[in-house]
Parts: C-alpha cells; sequence; structure tokens
C-alpha cells in the first residue's frame, strides 16, 4: 500500500514539476547582451581608467597573438544590456595616508571620513604580500578559470551569465560555483577548485573574516587568486593578485554629494542599512553619512536602521518615522533600490509626503522605474555585468602577459531622471 | 467531657500549598495574547505622546495594520498545522515564492485567472504536504522542509534562477498589461484612501479562517485530532483528512500572502517568502496556541500578529538601533510564552 502511495506521489512531483517546465516560457528573460552598434556612450567617473599596457614580450607565439586579437575584439563588441562595454578597462583611485593605526582611528566618531579608512580603502602592507605566480604570458586563449560567487540571488545568476560570455569572448573556458551563501560549502568549493588545478581562481567571498585564509590557501598552491565584487581586509589582500568590483564608497559619496546639494545643505536624513557587518552596510551608511557630515554640517542624522531587504519590513520602518519625526525628515539614504526603494516609496505616498528626497545604491528594475517616476530621486550606477566582465578582464590580462593594477573598480555613474534612459533595460 | 484521642498511628497530612489561583493569571488564560495588546497599545499611546504626536493618527494605524498584513494572512491558514499538533509548515517561504512565480508567470491569460492559478498552486502544494504527513505519516518538519527545498530547486530550474517582472512576461497587448497592473495595483489600494486593501484581505481572511475553526465540523474534528489522534482515529474521525485540510488551508493562505508579497516588492522570486515560516510561526505561538496542538484560537493568532506589528512600531518610536530591537522582541516574546505556559499550567490546563 505504501509503494503504492509512493508511486502516486512521485508521480503528482513529477507531473507538477513537468507543469512548471512548461510554464517557464522565456518571457521573463533577460535581454540578451547587446551588440556594439546598440551600445551607448560609456559612464563617467572621478577615477583614473587603467591602461592596459602591451605584453612586455611574447613568449606565447601564436596563442598569444590570437588571444590578444581576441581580446581587442572582446573590449570592443561585448556590451552590457544596458548598452555599455562590459569589459571596460577597470577604475583606479588614490589611497591617501590613514590618519592614525587601525585601534586610534576606531575611536574616532562614526560621522568622521578617517574613521572608517580602512574599510574605504584596500590599505595594505605590500612588503606582506605572498609570492604570486607569474604570468605564463602565453594567452588568455585556452585558459580555464574557476569562479566561486557568493550565493543564489537574481543578482549573482546575471552576473554568472555575463562572466560566462566574457570568458567565452576572451577564449576562456569557466565553471562557476555557488555555495548558496554558505562559508562552509565555500570552504569546500576552494578546496574542490584547488584540486582541480585551473588556471585561476576569482572568488566572491561570502564572509570578508574568511577570506585571508581562502585566497592564502588558492595562492600558496600557485594559483592566481582573484577576488571579485566584494571587499576584503588587509591580511585577505596580501594572497590577492587582484580585486576587481564597485567602489561602493565612492559612489554611495557622489550620490550623498548630490542629495546634499538638493536639500541646500540644510534638513534631516535618516538610512536604511545593507545587512549588517558586511562591506555594503558600512559603505552604503557611513559613505554618505560622513560625506554629508563633512560637506553639509547643517544636514542632521536622524536615524539609523536595518530592517532588511522585505518591503513590508521597510515601509514599517519609514512609515514610523515620518510620524517620528515629521517635517524634520527631509530626504532617506537607502542601500537598495528594489525591496527597500519599494517600501520607502509606499510608505512616503501612504503619508501623502512629496516633499521627501529618496536616494539608493542601484541599479534594478523596480529602482529604475522609481527614478523614472521621479518616486527616487537618484540612484547609483553599479553594472553587475560590467563587474563580472573587469573580472575576467583582468584575468585575461594576467594571461597575456599584461602588467594588471591590484585593485580596480568598475566605473560608476549618478543616475537621474534625465539619464535614466542611459541605464535600461536593468541588467538584473 | 473526655478528650478525644487519635489513635491512628498515620494521621493524615494536611495540604498546606497555595490553591488560590491568582486573578491576574485567570484573566491572562482567559483574554490571552489581548492582554498584552492592551498593554503595548498602552505604551504605545504614552509613547507617541512624549514625543508630540498620537498613536492612534490614520497614518499609525496604517502602518501597523500594512506591516502585519502579509505574516497575518499566512497565520490566518498556519494556525490550522500548529493546531492540528504538526508544529509547523517550513515550505511556507517556497509556497509563497511558487504562488508569486505562478500568478506572474501566467499574468498573459488576465488577472483573475493569473490570480487563481497562484492560489490553485498553494492548494497544489498543500495537497502534497496534507497526503504525506496526512497519510503516509511523514514527519511534519523533515518533509516540509524538504519539500520546501524541493521547490526552492524547481523553481531556480524551471526560471533559471531570475526575477519575473509582470509587466515584462506580459505581452505587449492592453488587456496583458493592464492584467499586470492590476496584479501591482493589488498591494497599492488603499480603501477610502485611508486602509490598505492588504489590510483588509488579512482581516477578512481571519474572519473566515475564524469560521471554518469555530463554526464547522472541521474546526471541531481539528481540535480532536489536535488534542489526540489517537481518540479522534478511534472516534471515527477521518484523521487524514482533516490533517491533510489543515495543510490545503495553511498553504492557501501562504499563497494569497506570496501573491501580495510579489506585487508589492513588483517581482516574483524564489527569495519571496524568506522568514515567514518562523516569523509567522512566532505569532501563532504568541496567540496561544501550543506547538504540541489541541490549543488556541484564531482570535488569539490575530492577537499575536498585531502584537507583533505594535511591539515593532513602539521600538521605533524608541529610536532602538537594530540589535537592541532584536533583542527586546526576544525578550517579550519569551515573556508572552512563558506567562502562555505558565497560566496554563496554573489552571491545570498545561
Amino acid at each position: 500500500m505504501k509503494r503504492k502511495s509512493l508511486a502516486i506521489l512521485l508521480s503528482v512531483v513529477m507531473v507538477v514539476a513537468g507543469c512548471l517546465a512548461g510554464c517557464g516560457s522565456s518571457g521573463n528573460e533577460t535581454a540578451p547582451a547587446q551588440t556594439e552598434e546598440e551600445s551607448k556612450p560609456a559612464d563617467s567617473d572621478g577615477g583614473t581608467e587603467s591602461e592596459a599596457e602591451a605584453p612586455a614580450e611574447s613568449t606565447g607565439g601564436s596563442n598569444l597573438e590570437e588571444s590578444l586579437a581576441l581580446f581587442d575584439e572582446a573590449v570592443a563588441s561585448v556590451m552590457t544590456t544596458d548598452g555599455h562595454p562590459m569589459l571596460a578597462p577597470g577604475v583606479t583611485f588614490e589611497v591617501p595616508a590613514a590618519e592614525g593605526t587601525a585601534e586610534e582611528l576606531e575611536a574616532l566618531d562614526d560621522s568622521e571620513s578617517a574613521k572608517w579608512h580602512y574599510y574605504e580603502h584596500l590599505d595594505w602592507d605590500e612588503s606582506q604580500d605572498a609570492q604570486f605566480p607569474a604570468s605564463p604570458a602565453d594567452g588568455s586563449k585556452g585558459k580555464h578559470v574557476i569562479m566561486i560567487v557568493h550565493g543564489a540571488h537574481a543578482w549573482t545568476t546575471c552576473f554568472s551569465e555575463a562572466f560566462e560570455q566574457a570568458c567565452e569572448a576572451v577564449g576562456m573556458t569557466c565553471d562557476i560555483y555557488d555555495p548558496n551563501w554558505d562559508q562552509s560549502t565555500q570552504d569546500g568549493y576552494i578546496d574542490q577548485a584547488i584540486n582541480e588545478q585551473p588556471d585561476a581562481i576569482g572568488v566572491i567571498p561570502v564572509s570578508a573574516d574568511h577570506a585571508a585564509q581562502q585566497f592564502k590557501k588558492i595562492t600558496d598552491a600557485g594559483i592566481p587568486a582573484f577576488c571579485v565584487n566584494t571587499t576584503v581586509n588587509a591580511e585577505a589582500m596580501n594572497y590577492v593578485m587582484a580585486f576587481t568590483g564597485p567602489n561602493d564608497w565612492y559612489q554611495m559619496r557622489t550620490l550623498a554629494d548630490s542629495l546634499g546639494e538638493a536639500m541646500n545643505g540644510e534638513g534631516g536624513v535618516a538610512y536604511i542599512t545593507h545587512n549588517v557587518g558586511g562591506s555594503p552596510y558600512y559603505a552604503r551608511c557611513y559613505g554618505p553619512l560622513t560625506e554629508l557630515a563633512e560637506k553639509y554640517p547643517n544636514i542632521k542624522t536622524l536615524d539609523i536602521q536595518s530592517p532588511g531587504f522585505e518591503a513590508a519590513a521597510v515601509k514599517q520602518v519609514v512609515a514610523d518615522w515620518i510620524t517620528k519625526f515629521g517635517d524634520d525628515l527631509n530626504a532617506i539614504v537607502l542601500a537598495d533600490d528594489s525591496d527597500q526603494a519599494i517600501g520607502t516609496v509606499e510608505a512616503i505616498k501612504a503619508a501623502g509626503r512629496d516633499d521627501i528626497l529618496v536616494v539608493a545604491a542601484g541599479i534594478s528594475k523596480q529602482g529604475a522605474e522609481l527614478v523614472e517616476s521621479g518616486d527616487l530621486y537618484m540612484m547609483s550606477y553599479q553594472s553587475c555585468q560590467g563587474d563580472a566582465g573587469l573580472a575576467v578582464r583582468t584575468m585575461a590580462e594576467y594571461f597575456n602577459g599584461v602588467d594588471i593594477s591590484r585593485v580596480s573598480y568598475i566605473g560608476t555613474d549618478v543616475i537621474s531622471k534625465d539619464n535614466v534612459a542611459d541605464f535600461t533595460p536593468c541588467q538584473w | 467531657m473526655s478528650e478525644q484521642i487519635n489513635n491512628n498511628p498515620n494521621p493524615a497530612k494536611v495540604d498546606s500549598r497555595k490553591t488560590e489561583i491568582n486573578r491576574g493569571i485567570i484573566l491572562f488564560n482567559k483574554l490571552g495574547i489581548w492582554v498584552i495588546v492592551v498593554a503595548l497599545v498602552i505604551l504605545g499611546v504614552i509613547i507617541a505622546m512624549a514625543n508630540g504626536s498620537s498613536f492612534f493618527g490614520a497614518s499609525n494605524v496604517q502602518s501597523i495594520l500594512e506591516a502585519v498584513a502579509l505574516q497575518g494572512m499566512v497565520c490566518s491558514g498556519l494556525i490550522y498545522v500548529v493546531y492540528a499538533g504538526n508544529m509547523n509548515d517550513m515550505s511556507i517561504p517556497l509556497t509563497m515564492a511558487m504562488a508569486g512565480m505562478m500568478t506572474v508567470q501566467s499574468i498573459n491569460l488576465g488577472f483573475p485567472i493569473a490570480l487563481a492559478i497562484g492560489v490553485l498552486s498553494g492548494v497544489c502544494i498543500g495537497l502534497i504536504n496534507g497526503f504525506m504527513i496526512g497519510k503516509l505519516k511523514a514527519n511534519p518538519i523533515i518533509w516540509t522542509w524538504g519539500f520546501n527545498l524541493l521547490l526552492s530547486g524547481i523553481i531556480r530550474v524551471v526560471w533559471g534562477g531570475k526575477q519575473l517582472y509582470a509587466d515584462s512576461v506580459a505581452a505587449d497587448t492592453e488587456y496583458a498589461q493592464n492584467a499586470a497592473n492590476s496584479f501591482y495595483a493589488i498591494s497599492r489600494t488603499y480603501i477610502g484612501g485611508v486602509i490598505s486593501l492588504m489590510a483588509i484581505v488579512m482581516l477578512v481572511m481571519f474572519v473566515i479562517s475564524w469560521f471554518i475553526h469555530s463554526k464547522t465540523s472541521f474546526g471541531q474534528k481539528l481540535k480532536l485530532v489536535g488534542t489526540s489522534y489517537e481518540a479522534a482515529r478511534f472516534s471515527g474521525i477521518n484523521c487524514t483528512r482533516v490533517v491533510t485540510m489543515s495543510y490545503v488551508l495553511c498553504s492557501t493562505a501562504a499563497a494569497v500572502g506570496g501573491i501580495f508579497y510579489a506585487a508589492l516588492r513588483k517581482t516574483a522570486s524564489y527569495e519571496n517568502g524568506t522568514g515567514y515560516d518562523f516569523a509567522c510561526l512566532t505569532c501563532v505561538l504568541l496567540g496561544g496556541t501550543l506547538l504540541g496542538g489541541g490549543q488556541g484560537s484564531v482570535v488569539g493568532t490575530l492577537g499575536g500578529v498585531l502584537a507583533y506589528g505594535i511591539l515593532n512600531n513602539i521600538l521605533s518610536w524608541v529610536g532602538l538601533g537594530t540589535y537592541t530591537k532584536y533583542a527586546v522582541q526576544g525578550v517579550v516574546f519569551l515573556a508572552i510564552v512563558w506567562i502562555n505556559t505558565y497560566s496554563e499550567r496554573k489552571l491545570g490546563k498545561g
């Protein structure tokens, strides 16, 4: 009897799965990356573009020549969904000197930029760097890389697809491992990747605290380790061949400048943060907070809350702020332009307030729509596909024997109602 | 008068233990979570006054109701599973996600049909859960947890780990685009410009849930099944059917919540509903329902949901940081559950 029941159940599950598979047509799919003809002008930013230098010597013969040709073609032709070059060169920034030891800085007030020096800048002691494997300088074509992401998310899906596309364009193959936000699973994947002996390993660390151990393992195994997207601490950087990703602090500072200007340097600001403790938490909260405190001392911080990424929870926090602070609440800074932005905008609309300026870290489809409708005043541009593209570009340059920058950031921009069309359709 | 002589070698000992029951305990046992709700409201009024505002202001009441609307919808169904003695439905998150995905995916068929398909997906999930747990006696926690994983895998494989946007899925026709807009509107509609449709749906679901629980033969059978499964079985009650029905009601409520959730965030995704399994269980337990089943009420569950929302509201007013908020919430919830258990024990019900 039980066997019969189990058989019935399995049949039901299979039928349901089959029906679902039938439903899953391509209506939702992200638009494919554009061709060169459809591309739009590249974004502007405040950093310095790190131009690739020609390989020192062509030891790889024809493979290197073919790789260089492929690379040039890929840089020129592979575009993101929103029409920007996917393999655009990275941007570098000057790292200012720290105004004290880490302990001394920790004692400073939260509103002082200097306190966050080691959070904001990848500032490490290069004399402690590990012995990195030398570039084979024989071309990216035919190289195999393993990319270990942090976890399943729509952003990660977009990143992974772009990474595969960019790898293919420069003649590389790749495997992508997804530990689903689990630290021990990611550690296991690091070991597995090392055993497979790929030509390079890229990692988006689940936790910055754990990253030093992970990158040390990879580098000790003689495999070049690339840190992608998420910044790590100084100790980990000693084992990282190169970091590529967004400069969250710079993006949010730029956004804060625009906000402060729009507020005429006066008023009250409240902050909804990213998940507490991660690098986006500090960058997207204390980046704008310190920027406003420095440049617009008459702008007050009213509150900082971390309700997560559920629109309903954010809505309640913002509705409570509106009731509590009344007219003193003039602006809200968000760490996310999708759920947090939706919850915030809905609360503001429900309260009948149209004078509160909302800015957010972007860019998602929901966020772009809110900017278009004027509900979101501004947001930062952070390209998911560009993030993947820069990682692949840096790896390819390494294989091609080009000198690579240890730290390079993807380009950014401030998106407003006036220029939002230049950044759509959104990537995820 | 001669003196009485007690020749009994084992005189009966007088039970000197306290038999009086504290009135507060009796009151709490009768009114349950509503005592806490009233206390929180009084506290809220005081704190709001101290901040120069009104706790009963339309915007504040609206904020509280909206914040708990989605949880409330799910709780109105989850109580059946807990009441039946099956502790929790761990597949709630992916039931919500699946309902959102199915609704958005079928948006081209028109808004009412898409809505029906979304709800139907919840019914199907409830039937599978009910069959496995009611009929095949699978462990309710292990099965629903495993089924949650299976659903997660199915959604990720079928839709490639992507988010679904109703306006993108909708064909470029007026009919389909209107359907997408109607879908987005359900979480943004205010009746009379004051009370949100989500809050009204939640309250209606609680009324229906209360009716089913209190006024139908299914509700009566559920009480017996939750109190003593074996006694119910020997009484001739079809326990399998009752348990299956409890899961169907739970998953249907979760599906409705999932549809509103997807409409609110304008995106259907496998992440929708994350954390709702335990958040909703917390509300149900706060409402006085016992994990072991057989005790609790729909009205109490509504009280649990409101207590959750009002406490969050008050903590925002006070201006506590996120970590401190978590700590205070934890202490308050533990205290409520302890008072619940204590009063039940004192009255010999626990």
